[in-house]
């Protein structure tokens, strides 16, 4: 092979140059492994919501592909669960799918009994120009049950964040108003345990009552009644457009508590969420805060000029990155999808420490040769660990931090760093770097 | 199209992925959008394929949908050729270039002067049928863009044509036919289409005296190549010991040579014992209910294992291939292929004490007073990694027998 990590790095941008998402640049036109499909976050969306059915519509490809990766899936129920397809042939591309959806759709009404039905449509369908909304609407009226379209055509849209926040969006049309129970609802979990968060516990201890958690666990039910909730609590971009809508259509008010690591913005965010939910703010909030400041200091001595390479993690990226340059950390290249107005604030802070490189993500094999020009100590993300071993370079492995929300993610984040500097150090010394 | 269920038959797109995806030397370049290829990885894995590093994708964008503009193709061809060096690059359509008509073949032409890889171009996008339609043209294609006419003849060699990765079981069977080869003949395999092989083996396809034909996929392939460098072939999937037998006696008559003596003795023996062990089920242990059995499958398997169950008094009451039909030539009456899920549930649900073979999906449906044994893709519950394990031969038909008694017993 004769890629050059010079030339791959020729083909980076430099943070401060980019504007917009446009500006971010692809390593290479041929990608491997690429970026997921938005069909495949509306499946992860639907698996959260109980008694609810997915049907993809798509080719055999599309459809073998969302099965497949539900058939696993206790919350799916398996092989004979609730993820079913409409699968097109050459007749449905000609001369459309409506017949065939209604067809399939009443032995669906037949077998399943759903309490809801999201149709997903995958990319054919947005070519051929079927209109799913209609046919959506038409089978909503005809069976009175809620019946969604999704639209996750993947070359409209860079990863699979649309097909998750397209869902869940969609949910808002169940809603319905009714009177205030005081509750919370969780708005954007895409992986991990709300109940296993620190969030969850605060939220618990000080009495406050758990509404629906969207799309990490909750019944159709649940999601019909979600109006009646004091306070969202977004915890993910994809829960954004949600929030916005049950603020505009119901007024409840939200947080964007997304998975942060700076202490102070988690602080500010606890002391927003109790002054919106009329509570005290518990005591204990202030001791964690004292606590993660006192860890994050302490971390410096380890963390200090440490290099490394982001690739992906549960965090949200350009905070993250903007809280490792605040520990003295060297961003050599993020990788990122996503670039708006919010993730201005985060750069700017960045860049007053250093101007890193910037390129989309999801394309580990030209990066192999961009680690032997650069040498960074870790990388954050998804790669295979033996051959960054071989290269003296530790993953810092964060993945678990999906079922942290709160300082927690602060602390085991630091956790995982130490390690990982260690296990990076150990290598180099391996390798006589 | 009806309302699927489980899992849809896989495209003919998918069948030519997996079956590239075992030939060294080469790269797989999708021309679609990413997250098919991402999603499709979990699939190639657990087939046992290595995608890493060989599939790639350009991904597309609604420029090129709606403009039908292909740089990024080109680009992503010339960056292959330049950075890996590959000695062919298999361009290959995505359905939603085949409906937008990208002209992947025109592309390969004009850009075959810019690269020093081969470009061999499949515009099949998943609409043209099943997986079974894809082997087909896989095995047809690569034998029309590979195979080379100055090989030199290599003795005692033979290919396998029609080893789908897509089969249960396909890397044990490949293990076995090539034991029983050189046990019975000392023959050596020179090619495998498709599985574990490579450019330059497929290019001298034409040394090797005889082709061994696994699948009906194959045949098309087999008579090119017959028709082009007169290599005889066999087409046999030979499932229990009779068919096994038949098999090397179909080989010895080509390569004029006989069956090793100790091999045939042994299985002829293991033969004489099943006519014995059929008697004994009967008269030994009285039939408590007719024995029955049903069989999914690839058309091979459903036809010649059902013979052989047959051959031990177990009547196979549905034999149902799990693609369509209408390539095959003379195909049995009783081999059916449902294209509506409703109609092969219908029967295996129905099922009471009957030996049932298939894929995961199709044994799952069936209840619990039936013996169950799985000898299709796709498989669900835990995973295939033994390549010593066959249906297909002697081995085969001994673990298949296994069952079988299991099966006498309950």
């Amino acid at each position: 092979m004769t890629l050059q990590g010079k030339d791959i790095i020729a083909k980076m941008e430099k943070l401060s140059n980019v504007k917009t998402v446009k500006d971010i640049p692809q390593l290479t036109n041929a990608m491997f492994p690429g970026t997921h499909c938005p069909l495949m976050g509306a499946a992860m969306a639907v698996g959260g919501i109980e008694n609810s059915m997915i049907v993809v519509i798509g080719t055999d490809e599309c459809t073998y592909y969302a099965k497949n990766m539900t058939i696993g899936s206790e919350k799916f129920g398996g092989i004979n669960g609730r993820c079913v397809s409409v699968v097109l042939d050459d007749h449905d591309v000609t001369f459309g799918s409506t017949k065939t959806m209604h067809s399939a759709f009443a032995q669906i009404m037949e077998e399943y009994s759903p309490e809801c039905v999201f149709l997903v449509t995958t990319c054919i369908i947005e070519i051929i120009g079927d209109d799913y909304d209609a046919i959506a609407e038409e089978l909503s009226e005809q069976y009175n049950i809620p019946v969604m379209a999704v639209h996750t055509e993947h070359f409209k849209c860079e990863d699979h964040f649309p097909g998750l926040e397209r869902t869940i969006t969609a949910c808002a049309a169940m809603m319905k108003k009714c009177p205030c129970d005081n509750s919370v609802n969780i708005l954007g979990q895409r992986l991990g345990n709300f109940a296993a968060t620190e969030l969850y516990k605060v939220l618990k201890d000080a009495g406050v009552k758990i509404g629906m958690q969207l799309p990490s666990g909750c019944t159709v039910e649940e999601i019909k009644k979600a109006a009646g909730a004091k306070v969202n609590i977004v915890v993910h971009d994809i829960a954004l457009p949600l929030a916005k809508k049950m603020k505009s259509k119901f007024g409840i008010p939200y947080i964007y508590f997304n998975r942060f690591c700076e202490p102070e913005k988690i602080y500010e965010n606890y002391q927003n969420l109790f002054s919106y939910l009329q509570l005290e703010m518990p005591k204990e909030i202030y001791v964690k805060f004292e606590a993660v400041k006192k860890a994050v200091e302490d971390s410096k001595e380890v963390l200090k000029g440490i290099t490394y390479i982001y690739g992906n993690t549960p965090y949200y990226c350009f905070e993250i990155n903007s809280f490792l340059c605040s520990l003295g950390m060297i961003p050599q290249v993020i990788q990122s999808n996503k670039f708006d107005s919010n993730d201005q604030v985060y750069v700017a802070k960045i860049l007053q420490n250093i101007d890193p490189y910037i390129c989309k993500s999801a394309n580990i094999a030209p990066l192999q040769y961009v680690y032997d020009e650069l040498k960074p100590y870790l990388y954050m993300g998804h790669e295979f660990a033996a051959r960054l071993r071989a290269k003296g370079i530790a993953i810092v492995h964060s993945d678990a931090a999906s079922n942290m929300l709160g300082f927690e993610a602060t602390l085991f984040l630091l956790m995982q760093l130490e390690k990982s500097v260690n296990e990076a150090k150990t290598y180099r010394k391996e390798l006589l770097i | 199209m009806s309302l699927c269920r489980f899992l849809p038959n896989p495209s003919d797109r998918m069948a030519i992925v997996w079956s590239l995806l075992s030939i060294k030397d080469s790269l797989i370049l999708e021309y679609g959008p990413a997250g098919t290829t991402h999603f499709s990885m979990g699939l190639y894995g657990s087939l046992g394929v290595d995608w890493k590093q060989v599939l790639f994708t350009t991904h597309m964008d609604e420029d090129d949908v709606v403009m039908g503009d292909v740089s990024r193709l080109e680009k992503a061809i010339v960056e292959l050729d330049t950075n890996y060096h590959p000695k062919v690059i298999f361009v290959l359509a995505s359905s939603i270039s085949s409906v937008i008509g990208t002209d992947i073949k025109g592309v390969c032409n004009y850009m075959q002067k810019e690269v020093n890889a081969r470009l061999i171009a499949f515009e099949q996008g998943g609409f043209r049928g099943d997986y079974s339609v894809g082997l087909t043209e896989v095995y047809k294609l690569l034998v029309n863009n590979l195979v080379e006419a100055n090989s030199e003849k290599k003795e005692g060699t033979y290919n396998i044509i029609g080893a789908s990765m897509g089969n249960y079981r396909m890397a044990s069977d490949i293990w076995e036919i090539k034991n029983l080869m050189k046990e019975g003949f000392s023959y050596t395999l020179n090619t495998c289409l498709c599985s574990q092989t490579s450019v330059d083996q497929i290019k001298q396809m034409a040394a090797a005296e005889l082709n061994i034909v696994l699948s009906f996929e194959g045949l098309e392939a087999a008579e090119l190549l017959l028709e082009r460098y007169n290599i005889p072939y066999v087409y046999m999937a030979p499932y229990g010991y009779r068919q096994t037998l038949e098999f090397l006696q179909k080989v010895s008559e080509i390569v004029k040579k006989p069956i090793h003596k100790s091999l045939q003795m042994r299985i002829k023996g293991k033969l004489n014992n099943l006519a014995m062990y059929k008697m004994a089920g009967m008269m030994g242990r009285k039939p408590r209910f007719n024995y029955k059995a049903i069989v999914k499958g690839n058309y091979d398997l459903v036809k010649n294992m059902s013979s052989y169950l047959e051959e031990v008094g177990i009547t196979v009451s549905d034999k149902i291939c799990s693609h369509s039909t209408k390539n095959i030539k003379n195909i049995s009456d009783d081999i059916k292929f449902y294209t509506d899920e409703r109609d092969y549930l219908q029967i295996v649900r129905a099922a009471r004490k009957c030996l049932v073979m298939g894929d995961d999906v199709f044994l799952e449906q069936a209840d619990n007073t039936n013996i169950k044994v799985r000898t299709g893709f796709p498989f669900i519950k835990g995973s295939q990694i033994a390549t010593h394990m066959p249906l297909m031969g002697e081995k085969g038909a001994d673990y298949i027998l296994e069952w079988i008694d299991m099966y006498y017993q309950m």
